[in-house]
């Protein structure tokens, strides 16, 4: 039990990683919570099942298409709800407020378009664990593990060693300095909305190889990337993964005790307590 | 005929919570996003002493918004610090937390089953049976609402609340205990919230946590910022075209499922298009 505990809490990290990664180099970047940051989960498990399910394809080729496909439905939204916003200094509320709305259609539109009904990304049978110490682990729950892992090496490495993840942390530095050393500010807020997005439609795919597809499926993925990245700081891109591994463990071990339909409240209460008492702790600066 | 009363209880319902709300974001620019969780309070509060302990209405009433009030008091007070987008996370996270306890406190609430049976209105000895007697007692409390809220705002209370919006540190200079205000602006606009909650448990008889969803919350929201924050007309005609106008889709023929997602998608949209392009609302006067 004990064992088991400790593996879906590391699963359960790994994805909320991909979540709070891209959370977190958004607010970092745009300086905003983006309430639609679920969306490009579900987004992305649902161009998942479309390629995989629909058209067919391999599920790498598959992934790697929803991932860009995302990518690029979230640059879109940038320039219609948030580019005018931005241009125009609004308070980061104003964008937040405009994030709600963005999350409230596309989620409606997934369930005009694809009913509510749950889908599933599975094909055939489920496939049979191997035991582990005496615990289940899933070939699934495997590849999440790998290739959230592949992903935050590739997503550190973008950021200190490539000249545009450089310029991406310098413009989430000081944006008024960056272009005048003649960075091109409005791209870097492009690509990071769509390097962000991208990491939740991928994690929305794999969560989806295990569970449905349902156009609700963002909500507990934006409660998740918010908790998580709140819990390591929000804009600090190793405490996001410290806090997915937290929120993981946290999650796991409180449903040990408690009733399962308790989980999301857990995730909320940390969020609370972390909200109220952690800029008392390190000094959180809270920016107007 | 039936339809038109219906419509004129819904209406009446949401003016009530878009004004509770609005003297919490347009007056004292508390950015509150979790409304609904107060409307759920009020209302299961309402539930409860009715149906176990066969409270009297006007008694019930009190409670629950007094109850509401209390909960305004345990949000408002820890959040003090908390400005701009952390408080709305933080009443996020209150709004789902509550969600939550609805949803599994099967003791109390009787959980995802709902409370039935609630009985209908008798006050003052009249009984409050039909659509248009119901109808008009709501639109007693909406004048009572508009009322108290004209006075607040209109009162040296609201012209200090609007100080604290445009500059809190300047209220705080000519010596104005702001703390206070905030959190006694939380207590009024949860009451209001709590009254609207008993009156929709008494006009349908059965609620269940579906009925206060995060959803719930962002649509009262939509209605403050389309009608035009700090602007109590606004909040009328904004609420009232908010829950008129998706009625109207349903006169087009669409079947229910559709009609709900079109609705979704409708408001979305609006949040959206307001926010960036009309931020001051239909009737409002603050500018972004």
């Amino acid at each position: 039990m004990f064992v088991q505990l400790i593996i879906n809490s590391v699963i359960a990290g790994s994805i909320y990683t991909l979540l709070a990664l891209g959370f977190t180099i958004i607010y970092g970047t745009l300086n905003f919570f983006n309430m639609a940051h679920g969306i490009a989960y579900a987004l992305g498990a649902y161009f998942s099942y479309v390629f995989r399910i629909k058209l067919g394809l391999a599920l790498p080729l598959a992934f790697s298409l929803s991932a860009l496909v995302t990518a690029l439905t979230m640059v879109g939204v940038d320039r219609i709800a948030y580019h005018h916003l931005r241009t125009r200094r609004a308070p980061s509320w104003a964008l937040v407020v405009s994030s709600i709305g963005v999350a409230i259609f596309i989620e409606s539109f997934l369930s005009l378009f694809f009913g509510s009904d749950t889908r599933s990304l599975r094909l055939g049978e489920a496939t049979p664990g191997y035991s582990f110490f005496g615990a289940i682990i899933t070939p699934v729950q495997i590849w999440i593990l790998v290739v959230s892992g592949i992903l935050m090496i590739l997503l550190t490495i973008y950021l200190k060693m490539t000249l545009m993840g450089k310029a991406l942390r310098a413009t989430s530095n000081d944006p008024e300095m960056s272009s005048i050393v003649g960075i091109h500010t409005e791209s870097i807020y492009r690509s990071t909305f769509a390097l962000g997005s991208a990491l939740a439609a991928i994690a929305g795919s794999l969560v989806a190889l295990e569970t449905d597809v349902y156009p609700t499926m963002g909500h507990a993925a934006l409660l998740q990337s918010i908790v998580a990245s709140i819990i390591g700081g929000v804009g600090n891109v190793p405490g996001a993964v410290f806090g997915s591994f937290f929120l993981g463990f946290a999650e796991n071990f409180g449903i040990w005790k408690m009733s399962a339909s308790w989980k999301d409240g857990i995730a909320l209460i940390l969020l609370i307590l972390f909200i109220l008492i952690r800029p008392a702790i390190s000094g959180m600066e809270q920016k107007k | 005929m039936n339809v038109l009363f219906h419509l004129l209880i819904m209406s009446g319902i949401y003016i009530i919570l878009a004004l509770s709300l609005n003297l919490l974001l347009g007056y004292a620019g508390l950015f509150s996003v979790g409304h609904g969780a107060f409307y759920g309070i009020g209302a299961y509060t309402a539930a409860i002493l009715a149906t176990k302990l066969g409270f009297p209405f006007w008694g019930e009433i009190l409670a629950a918004a007094c109850v509401a009030g209390f909960f305004g008091f345990l949000i408002g007070f820890p959040t003090l610090r908390l400005r701009g987008d952390y408080l709305a996370l933080a009443t996020f996270g209150f709004a789902v937390i509550l969600y939550s306890v609805f949803n599994n406190w099967d003791a109390l609430t009787r959980g995802p089953l709902g409370i039935r049976g609630i009985p209908r209105v008798a006050f003052l000895g009249l009984e409050f049976k039909d659509l248009w007697s119901y109808a008009i007692l709501v639109g007693i409390f909406v004048f009572i609402t508009i009322f108290c809220i004209r006075r607040f705002t209109r009162s040296a209370f609201g012209k200090v609340l609007e100080a604290i919006r445009e500059d809190d540190i300047a209220a705080l200079a000519i010596g104005k205990n702001i703390a206070r205000f905030k959190v006694l602006a939380f207590i009024i606009s949860a009451f209001f919230a709590g009254v609207a909650g008993v009156l929709y448990a008494h006009y349908v008889t059965f609620i269940d946590p579906a009925s206060f969803v995060i959803q719930e919350s962002f649509l009262i929201f939509s209605m403050v910022i389309f009608g035009g924050m700090g602007s109590i007309g606004g909040s009328v005609l904004g609420a009232a075209i908010l829950v008129i106008l998706p009625e109207a889709l349903r006169y087009l023929g669409l079947p229910s499922a559709i009609a709900a997602n079109m609705r979704q998608m409708i408001f979305g949209g609006l949040i959206v298009f307001i926010i960036n392009w009309r931020p001051e609302g239909l009737l409002g006067k603050s500018k972004l």
